[in-house]
C-alpha cells in the first residue's frame, strides 16, 4: 500500500515538473529578481548599488505615485463593475435571439476583441479628433463646444473606460452568454407556468444562477483594468502624461525613459502587493456571497 | 614582355575580384525612419548595395521611432547583439554615451572618411560632441520651418519683390499678419501642434532662443531670467490660441491637414514635411506654397534643430574586424556624399559641401530655408533631453496646458522647472 503511494507520488511530481520547473524559472525568479532590485538604485542596464528601503521611502513621498495610484483606481472603478454588467446585458439581450441572427450580433459585439490595442487607438483617435472627428457632433451639444478629450482631465478616464469596455467587452458577452445556456431550460418552464414575471424570472432563477460566471468576469477584469497601460500610454502621448498617469505607465517611464530600474521595480512590487491583494479579497467575497444563496 | 605585363596585370585583378567576391562585408544597420524619408533611405542603401556588389552589403531594418528604438539599442548593445551601424539622433547621443552604449570615432576614422569639424556646420558638429569626444556623423540638420500659402500670403500683401513673405518679424507684427490672414477667409492663420506640448517644445524652445535665453543643464534648470523667457515664450502661443488664429488642442496630423487643405494660411512644423506637400503638388492637389525659417519674433533668428547622425555600438563583448570596420565608414561616407538625395526628404545635408553645391541651391524650397542653420540651436547636452526624453515629457505636461490657455504661462514653466530639477 505505502508503496503504491510512493509510486504515485513520483508519477505526480514528474508530470508537473515541466510546469513546476518552467513557472519557477519564467515567473518566480523574475519576480524575486524584481523585488531585489527594488532595493537598489539601477540603472536600466547593468549592476546597482545596495541603499536598503530609499526607493521605498521615494515613493511613499511621491506625489506622482499617488497620482498613478488614483488614477488606476478611478479606471478600475469605471471599467470593472459597468463593463460587466454591460456584458451580462448584452447577453441578455443576445441569448433571446436565434439562428443567425443571434452569431451575427455576436460576432458583431465579438468583433472588438480581436483589435489589436493600435488599431483600437487610432479607431477612436479619429472619432474623437477635435478637427474632424464625427464623434465632435455627439460632444458638441453637450459641451458646448468641441473638447479634445484626450486633454482634458475631465474626460480622459471616462473616455478611456468607455472604449476599454468597447474593446474587451466581448469576452465577457461570451462567457455570459455560455452561462446562460447553462441555466436548464425547464426552471425557465416552471417559472412560466407558476406566471413569474420576467423580473421575478430574473431575480430568482438568472442572476443567482449565473453568479459563478459573474465572479469570474470581475475578477478576470479586475485583474486586467489594473494592470491599464496602452490604452493611456498611447492617448496622453506628448500631453498631460503626469495628470492622466497610471502604475503601469510609471513603471515604465522609470525604467525605460528615467533609466532608474530599481524605483521602477519599487512601484511594480507596490503594483504585485494590489494586485494579489485586490484578486484574492474580491473573489473571497463574491465566492462567500454566491455560497449563502 | 609586354604581353607577360598584361597577363600578370590581368590575373592580379581577377585574383582580387575573386577574393573580394569571396568576402562580402555585410553591415547591419537599424533605422528609426518609418515615413517619406524612409523611402528615400531605402533607396540610398538600395543605391550602395548596387554600387558595391561584392565588397559590402548594408543589411537595413527599420525600428519603432523613439523609446522604443533607444531602449532596444541600450539593451543589445549591452549584450553585444546590436547592429553594426545605427542611426541616432544628436540630441540623444550624451544618455547613450553615459550608457556606454556607443563606441567612438577616433581622428583615424574621420581621416577615413575624409570628414571632419569644417564638413559641417559649426552647431551640427558640436551636436555629436560628448565632453569633447565625438560619437556620431551628422548626416543632416532637421530643423523646424514655417511653410506657408503663397497665394493666401500674397492676398494678404505678405509677399515681397523677391517673391518670399515679408513683414513677419516682432512678435506682435505677426500676430497681426495671422489676424490679417484669418479675417481674409482663412479659418487659422496658423496652424501647429497645440495638442502635444513635446512636439510644440520645438517651437516655444526656439523662442527662447530668440530672447538668447537658454534652458540649462541638470543642476541648473532655467536658472535666473530664463524661466521668464521661457514663459513669454509660451505666452506666445497662448496669445495666437487666445486670438483664435491658432487651433486649440490640435494634434499633429490635423494641424498637417488645416495647412494642406487651405485652411490654415500658415504651419509651423519640421522639414520632414516637405515630402507631403511636394507629393500632394505633383497631384495637383496643393496651392503655391513655401517654407522659410522661422521669423523672428524676438530680439534674434533662432530655430530648433536635431541631426539625424550616424552611430556605431559599443557591442559589449564583440570584437570588430578592421575590415568591418572599414565597411562601416565606408557606408558613412556614401551616406554623406550623396545626401543631395537625403535633402529630398526636406532635412538639410550636414556635409557642407553638399549644402554648398549647385543643384541643392537650386533645390526649393530647401535652399531657402537651408541658411538658417547659422542660427540654430540644438537641446541641451543633458542625458534628460533629446527627443523623447524626459525634458519632451516634462514639456508636454508644462506647455499643452499652457498653450491652450487652462494654465497660465508662468504656473506652467515654474512645474516644468521643478519637474526638471528633480530629475
Amino acid at each position: 500500500m505505502t508503496k503504491n503511494r510512493r509510486g504515485e507520488y513520483l508519477v505526480a511530481a514528474v508530470l508537473v515538473a515541466p510546469f513546476v520547473l518552467i513557472f519557477g524559472w519564467m515567473f518566480i525568479y523574475p519576480t524575486l529578481q524584481m523585488v531585489q532590485l527594488s532595493f537598489t538604485k539601477s540603472p536600466l542596464i547593468g549592476a546597482g548599488t545596495w541603499v536598503g528601503f530609499d526607493n521605498y521611502v521615494r515613493m511613499f513621498g511621491d506625489k506622482l505615485f499617488w497620482t498613478a495610484i488614483w488614477n488606476t483606481s478611478y479606471f478600475v472603478l469605471l471599467t470593472v463593475v459597468p463593463g460587466t454588467a454591460a456584458a451580462l446585458a448584452i447577453a441578455l439581450m443576445v441569448s433571446r435571439l436565434g439562428g443567425w441572427v443571434q452569431s451575427f450580433v455576436l460576432a458583431a459585439f465579438f468583433l472588438p476583441y480581436i483589435l489589436p490595442v493600435t488599431v483600437v487607438y487610432l479607431i477612436w483617435d479619429w472619432m474623437l479628433n477635435v478637427q474632424f472627428g464625427i464623434a465632435q457632433f455627439l460632444i458638441e451639444p453637450f459641451a458646448g463646444k468641441r473638447v479634445n478629450v484626450w486633454r482634458s482631465a475631465p474626460w480622459f478616464m471616462p473616455m478611456a473606460a468607455l472604449l476599454t469596455i468597447w474593446w474587451t467587452n466581448g469576452f465577457s458577452i461570451l462567457l455570459f452568454l455560455a452561462g446562460l445556456r447553462n441555466i436548464p431550460r425547464e426552471l425557465y418552464e416552471a417559472a412560466a407556468l407558476d406566471g413569474g414575471t420576467r423580473w421575478q424570472v430574473f431575480r430568482s432563477i438568472t442572476w443567482p444562477l449565473i453568479w459563478p460566471v459573474t465572479v469570474l468576469c470581475l475578477t478576470i477584469q479586475l485583474i486586467l483594468q489594473l494592470k491599464i497601460f496602452d490604452q493611456v500610454y498611447l492617448f496622453a502621448q506628448g500631453g498631460r502624461t503626469q495628470s492622466t498617469m497610471v502604475l503601469v505607465q510609471l513603471i515604465y517611464e522609470q525604467a525605460f525613459q528615467k533609466n532608474s530600474s530599481g524605483y521602477a521595480a519599487t512601484v511594480a512590487v507596490a503594483l504585485f502587493v494590489i494586485v494579489v491583494a485586490f484578486s484574492v479579497l474580491q473573489f473571497q467575497l463574491l465566492r462567500s456571497r454566491g455560497g449563502n444563496k | 614582355m609586354k604581353k607577360f605585363l598584361k597577363i600578370a596585370a590581368l590575373s592580379t585583378a581577377l585574383l582580387s575580384l575573386a577574393g573580394v567576391a569571396s568576402a562580402t562585408e555585410t553591415v547591419v544597420w537599424w533605422d528609426f525612419l518609418g515615413g517619406g524619408d524612409g523611402v528615400r533611405m531605402k533607396k540610398l542603401i538600395e543605391d550602395f548595395n548596387t554600387a558595391n556588389a561584392g565588397k559590402i552589403e548594408i543589411q537595413g531594418t527599420t525600428l519603432d521611432w523613439g523609446v522604443p528604438f533607444y531602449t532596444k539599442v541600450q539593451t543589445s548593445a549591452a549584450v553585444g547583439e546590436g547592429p553594426d551601424i545605427m542611426t541616432y539622433h544628436a540630441s540623444r547621443l550624451p544618455l547613450a554615451v553615459s550608457q556606454g552604449t556607443l563606441s567612438e570615432f577616433t581622428a583615424e576614422d574621420w581621416a577615413a572618411m575624409g570628414l571632419g569639424p569644417d564638413s559641417f556646420a559649426k552647431e551640427t558638429f558640436d551636436a555629436v560632441n560628448v565632453d569633447g569626444k565625438q560619437y556620431a556623423v551628422p548626416f543632416d540638420t532637421h530643423p523646424i520651418v514655417l511653410y506657408y500659402n503663397k497665394d493666401k500670403l500674397a492676398a494678404a500683401g505678405l509677399i515681397g519683390a523677391d517673391g518670399l513673405p515679408t513683414g513677419l518679424d516682432g512678435k506682435d507684427n505677426f500676430q497681426a499678419a495671422l489676424q490679417k490672414l484669418k479675417d481674409g477667409g482663412s479659418q487659422y492663420g496658423l496652424a501647429m501642434t497645440t495638442a502635444d506640448g513635446g512636439f510644440a517644445f520645438r517651437t516655444i524652445y526656439s523662442y527662447l532662443c530668440q530672447q538668447n535665453g537658454v534652458l540649462g543643464t541638470d543642476g541648473a534648470w532655467l536658472e535666473g531670467d530664463n524661466l521668464g523667457k521661457l514663459a513669454n515664450a509660451v505666452q506666445v502661443v497662448a496669445d495666437w490660441v487666445k486670438a483664435g488664429v491658432t487651433p486649440e488642442y490640435t494634434d499633429y496630423p490635423s494641424a498637417v491637414a488645416l495647412f494642406t487643405s487651405g485652411e490654415a494660411a500658415t504651419m509651423i512644423n519640421g522639414v520632414w514635411e516637405v515630402p507631403t506637400m511636394v507629393d500632394l503638388e505633383k497631384q495637383g492637389k496643393l496651392f503655391n506654397w513655401g517654407a522659410i525659417e522661422l521669423p523672428v519674433l524676438f530680439d534674434r533668428p533662432c530655430t530648433y534643430a536635431d541631426s539625424h547622425a550616424f552611430a556605431i555600438p559599443n557591442n559589449v563583448g564583440k570584437t570588430v574586424t578592421p575590415e568591418k570596420h572599414a565597411a562601416v565608414l565606408a557606408v558613412i561616407k556614401y551616406m554623406a556624399d550623396n545626401s543631395l538625395f537625403w535633402a529630398t526628404a526636406g532635412h538639410v545635408p550636414a556635409n557642407a559641401a553638399v549644402q554648398a553645391s549647385a543643384e541643392y541651391k537650386a533645390m526649393q524650397p530647401q535652399a531657402t530655408y537651408a541658411k538658417l542653420t547659422a542660427n540654430q540651436v540644438f537641446d541641451p547636452k543633458s542625458v534628460n533631453a533629446g527627443v523623447a526624453s524626459p525634458l519632451f515629457d516634462a514639456a508636454g505636461n508644462a506647455f499643452t496646458a499652457a498653450m491652450n490657455n487652462e494654465v497660465d504661462a508662468k504656473t506652467a514653466v515654474d512645474e516644468m522647472k521643478a519637474s526638471l530639477d528633480a530629475l
